[in-house]
């Protein structure tokens, strides 16, 4: 069975740019080596400016992604607002943690815009709720140690929205070729402070 | 056994009034006077501190207290139950908001977990409400009412204003919380033995568009008209919201560290305030 | 070696379950249908471990006619799907998990949109167009792959279930004794009997 981390497979990256971050995920699910499915996207809308990627066990995904639905949901009822990047991160680790012995077994990645200050923001997590606070980039999934290399090899400080898409687009897709366990295609996220473009990346289909 | 015949004390009368609540309410209207008035860059927290005794000292006992770096509260009515629900505020804003958002909660939320535990009292079993009234005065982070943002969203553009409590409110606020766990905001409100004409004298005296500096003038004005004994930095105590205090914050060098925004007067602040009414 | 197979169409859902009880290498009983029909526009094929299969299949059935008699509406199949993922979702991280592997198969019963969810003992889901468990995925899948399309009719379908049936008795050392066969559409469920047209030899 080995790792319930590597058992449906699947990548996620996301990217700081210009005022703006991107966030793309493949859109795999398996069992082990045999496809299941080629439209399994792993990237789940906060809000208008907050995106969650979630890899590992595909289970988990789809519970982890509506736990947080529920969650955020309760938060803008209550407060009137959209929960912000920083804040939405700490409520994910607070959340994963309270699982500490008995884990979900994703690995997240938070990429959105602070309306309120107009920053762009990024971070990982372990699975339970370690945050990784980047500056640049931040990686996981089956695929993630040939998103390191491609995102090491690409990644450039202060790109615009398209450059970003680019970078973002070019560093998934060459990783995922390397990753049995990943690819069918990805969906990909540019977050603007006032806009999100959402592209559909059909990829290798082998 | 016991919690078989613990129901609540609060029980409807024939008229469909909780009298409970109307005898904890006349507690409130006995204590000594609070008010509360908003400015535009903070607020101010103003009561008499009444000591039976000359004998007593005075600074064992203070009525102002800080919640959150940025909202404090003000009591009328029982002291002893005020004390506990300054500790339950105090907790509830960590294990309810801050522990799980690494952020302290913004006033109105404050002000809805403190009033939940008030109206938690009248319908628990083997409880009285609480015989307070509660001034809560917080600062928020975000867009401040008289600023405007301009967003563009799917093409048209769209202005969001903190005025009308959109998603990104911040600046100043003012709450008043009653034993029955209701709770309004206010521009200036009292509460208390002479809450009634402090607000006539409020109404009055309030503006759009006061200062700090101001609104404490004024709550000292206020306080004055209906203060029996006399007024000096030992039977005042004032707390206030205003800019980030960093001198409080113990360290410095921190990066984006921001020190509280509320703060209680010192009894000479008080003082200074008191000589140049 | 339990087989359950599903292929939707322009209008309709096939699901596919084999007649073999199996314990062991040993064959049980030939006649053994592996499907519950939920409501009147989805049907449910469940495999895995032998209790837990129909001690869950019933449990799924029982609770989705309690929701039609307390609301007076039928549940659509994607929905009775995310409820049996929440179940099994729960259920893994439980004392004692169903081991419980399924296709859920129906029309919705508005627009007559037919959809098929694959769904594994973990609480994975996932909506396709053609679907299988056990070893059939390694077999069929692959026809499924290079035969399916979005729009084919009935008979196509039927076709292709013949094709993936051949394949099994082709390449399976244990006969699954034939496949029950039911059709999901607008009009309901449908038995359909599936001719076992005997034996079938690898080149």
């Amino acid at each position: 069975m080995g790792s319930p981390f590597s058992m449906n497979g699947g990548a996620c990256v996301a990217m700081v740019g210009k005022d703006c971050v991107g966030i793309a995920c493949d859109l795999r699910l398996g069992m082990q080596a045999l496809t299941v499915s080629n439209n399994f996207p792993k990237i789940f809308g906060i809000n208008d400016s907050v995106y969650l990627g979630l890899t590992g066990l595909a289970t988990d995904v789809a519970t982890v992604s509506d736990l947080f639905r529920f969650k955020v949901n309760m938060y803008r009822l209550r407060e009137e607002r959209n929960i912000s990047p920083d804040t939405f991160a700490n409520l994910v680790s607070t959340s994963l943690y309270e699982r500490r012995f008995g884990p979900y077994f994703v690995s997240p990645v938070v990429a959105g815009i602070n309306q309120t200050s107009g920053k762009p923001f990024i971070c990982g997590f372990d699975s339970i709720g370690c945050i990784d606070f980047a500056k640049d980039f931040i990686v996981s999934g089956t695929a993630s140690d040939q998103l390191f290399g491609m995102c090491e090899g690409l990644y450039e400080p202060d790109l615009g929205p398209d450059e970003l898409f680019e970078t973002l687009s070019q560093a998934l897709l060459s990783a995922v070729d390397r990753d049995a366990l990943s690819g069918w295609g990805a969906h990909v996220y540019i977050i603007e402070k006032d806009k999100v473009t959402k592209r559909l990346l059909k990829g290798r289909q082998d | 056994m016991a919690d078989r015949y613990s129901f609540s004390l609060t029980t409807f009368s024939p008229s469909g009034k909780l009298v409970q609540i109307e005898y904890a309410l006349n507690a409130v209207n006995n204590g000594v006077t609070a008010l509360g008035i908003k400015a535009t860059n903070g607020i101010v927290l103003a009561t008499e501190k009444k000591s039976s005794s000359p004998l007593i000292e005075p600074h064992s006992s203070s009525k102002v207290a800080l919640i959150t770096p940025n909202i404090g509260m003000v009591y009328s009515g029982m002291g002893p139950d005020y004390r506990v629900l300054v500790d339950r505020a105090r907790k509830v804003s960590h294990t309810g908001y801050k522990r799980v958002y690494n952020e302290y909660p913004p006033t109105r939320i404050l002000v809805q977990d403190v009033a939940q535990v008030m109206q938690a009292a009248t319908q628990s079993g083997g409880v009285r409400p609480y015989g307070v009234s509660l001034l809560i005065a917080g600062w928020d982070d975000g867009i401040l009412p008289e600023e405007e943002l301009e967003v563009e969203v799917e093409g048209e553009k769209k202005k969001i204003s903190g005025k009308t409590g959109g998603i990104l409110k911040g600046g100043p606020s003012l709450y008043q919380v009653d034993p029955s766990g209701s709770y309004f905001p206010w521009k200036a409100t009292a509460i208390g033995k002479s809450a009634t004409s402090a607000k006539t004298f409020l109404e009055k005296r309030y503006t759009e568009g006061l200062e700090l500096e101001d609104a404490i003038h004024i709550a000292l004005l206020t306080l004055k008209e209906t203060i029996e004994g006399e007024m000096n930095g030992d039977t005042v105590e004032i707390g206030i919201v205003g800019p980030p205090e960093d001198g409080l914050l113990g360290y410095e060098g921190v990066e984006g560290a921001k020190g509280p925004r509320f703060r209680v007067l010192s009894p000479q602040e008080v003082e200074d305030y008191l000589t140049s009414l | 070696m339990e087989v359950l197979l599903g292929i939707t169409g322009k209008d309709y859902v096939i699901i596919a379950s084999s007649k073999a009880a199996m314990r062991g290498p040993t064959v049980l009983k030939a006649t053994d249908n592996k499907t519950r029909n939920l409501n009147k526009n989805s049907v449910m094929a469940y495999s895995g471990e032998s209790g837990d299969t129909v001690q869950f299949a019933e449990l799924i059935q029982a609770n989705v006619q309690l929701y039609s008699m307390r609301n007076g509406v039928a549940l659509s199949p994607p929905a009775v799907s995310s409820f049996v993922r929440s179940e099994l979702a729960k259920s893994i991280r439980s004392k004692r998990p169903y081991n419980v592997n399924l296709l859920l198969g129906g029309v919705d019963p508005k627009t007559g949109e037919p959809s098929l969810h694959w769904l594994d003992y973990l609480g994975t889901e996932a909506k396709i167009p053609y679907a299988a468990h056990g070893y059939a995925q390694y077999y069929c899948l692959s026809l499924l792959d290079k035969h399916h399309h979005p729009d084919i009719d009935l008979a196509r379908g039927l076709t292709i279930l013949r094709m993936c049936s051949d394949e099994l008795k082709r390449r399976l050392p244990i006969d699954s004794k034939g496949l029950y066969v039911k059709i999901v559409s607008k009009e309901g469920i449908k038995e359909h009997v599936f001719e076992d047209e005997g034996q079938v030899l690898p080149a």
